[in-house]
């Protein structure tokens, strides 16, 4: 054994004492990089993710807007998740008080007006730039195999996307959003043998009222979020694995 | 890292990527923020479900879907289920399409003046959303 392993040696016992130990795990830093990062290996991890690479596109447009359309609909979904959180603080989904507790977030709780306008705008971007993400994809062709089990995810995030905003329209419980969802499930009555069942389940009832609005804002808040959370794990581990496909 | 070396093992995700995707979000802020500040979201007046309004329209990225089955309302010589059967089962076939894409489109080229069909199909329906979205819109 050389001296210099023995130095560190008695530096390596000399580390592990109880006084070390405790401060290792209640400073926040020590923990991460002493006992957790021992176990977990996470910040191999990091920098192994840190030194990966993105692919050169050769035009600026694409470089800067369209190879990012994808994880800029996914930071939307973000906002929509923090702004949502923030809105289900003060609202009410009950057909007496939802468009009475949607005018006091606007109008008396601070920053509500601002939390709504977010919520509201970050919806209409992001069915924009899902749309353009497709579009993109589908042009230079980045759905061909391996990549043809992420399409599906993908369509299936665009699709869970536009139930987001349909189900969302009806939350505020206004005139526009009572009547627009009023004549949009109708159209579900046109599908063949299931339809009048199928409107009937998605409204709760013959017609739009408090079930289908406890209905919506269920799939809204919970089961859409779930769904979309899952999905979106699926897309982003295939695109780990499968790397992104390489520019045209 | 140099440029020409950058073109060919691509960009590194730390610190070029990372820099790039923190003033996107910054922007995207700003971009949210301005809007919900100058174009306020709308505040209609709560719902009454005795008094149906004129014009009822959906959110704009349903207006195409909605202008597809105001023109299926054409097909009502065929009888009074056509239009409507028609026009929902229409996009859910479209929907489909676009859902299993790859599984219909099987070849293996991606330039998109190497596959003039599909190219020719993607620009037409990309154009036929638009105009359907604002045919909508004015109808």
């Amino acid at each position: 054994m050389g001296k210099e392993q023995k130095e560190l040696k008695k530096r390596d016992i000399e580390k592990r004492t109880l006084f070390r130990e405790l401060f290792d795990i209640f400073s926040l830093t020590g923990f991460l990089y002493g006992p957790l990062d021992e176990r977990l290996k996470f910040r191999d991890a990091l920098e192994k993710q840190l030194k990966k690479t993105t692919p050169h596109y050769r035009f600026f447009i694409e470089r800067n807007f369209l190879a990012c359309l994808g994880g800029i609909t996914f930071i939307l979904f973000l906002i929509q998740v923090a702004t949502g959180v923030l809105l289900l603080m003060y609202y009410r989904p009950t057909i007496a008080e939802a468009y009475e507790s949607i005018v006091e977030i606007t109008n008396n709780v601070q920053f509500g007006w601002l939390v709504r306008g977010m919520h509201h705008w970050a919806a209409n971007v992001m069915i924009i730039t899902v749309i353009l993400h497709m579009t993109r994809v589908f042009f230079v062709g980045a759905f061909r195999p391996p990549r043809d089990f992420n399409w599906l995810t993908g369509m299936t995030l665009l699709l869970l996307t536009f139930t987001f905003g349909f189900s969302g329209y009806l939350l505020p419980w206004s005139q526009i959003s009572y009547w627009a969802t009023t004549v949009g499930t109708d159209s579900i009555a046109a599908v063949p043998f299931i339809g009048e069942t199928l409107r009937y389940f998605v409204r709760g009832g013959p017609q739009v009222s408090q079930l289908a609005l406890t209905r919506f804002f269920a799939l809204h808040v919970v089961i859409l979020p779930g769904v979309a959370f899952l999905c979106l794990v699926l897309h982003f581990l295939m695109i780990r694995r499968q790397g992104i496909s390489e520019p045209l | 890292m140099k440029k020409n070396e950058e073109i060919k093992n691509g960009e590194p995700f730390y610190p070029n990527h990372v820099l790039k995707e923190v003033i996107i979000v910054l922007l995207i802020l700003g971009l949210l923020i301005a809007l919900a500040t100058f174009i306020p979201a709308p505040m209609e007046s709560k719902a009454d479900p005795f008094s149906t309004p004129e014009h009822i329209k959906p959110e704009w990225y349903f207006l195409a879907g909605y202008q597809l089955l105001k023109l299926a309302e054409k097909l009502d010589f065929l009888g009074a289920w056509a239009p409507k059967m028609i026009g929902v089962l229409g996009q859910g076939v479209i929907i489909a399409i676009i859902f299993f894409l790859p599984f219909i489109d099987r070849g293996s080229e991606r330039y998109p003046h190497k596959r003039p069909i599909a190219t020719t199909l993607g620009i037409l329906g990309v154009i036929s959303f638009i105009v359907l979205t604002i045919w909508g819109h004015y109808s």
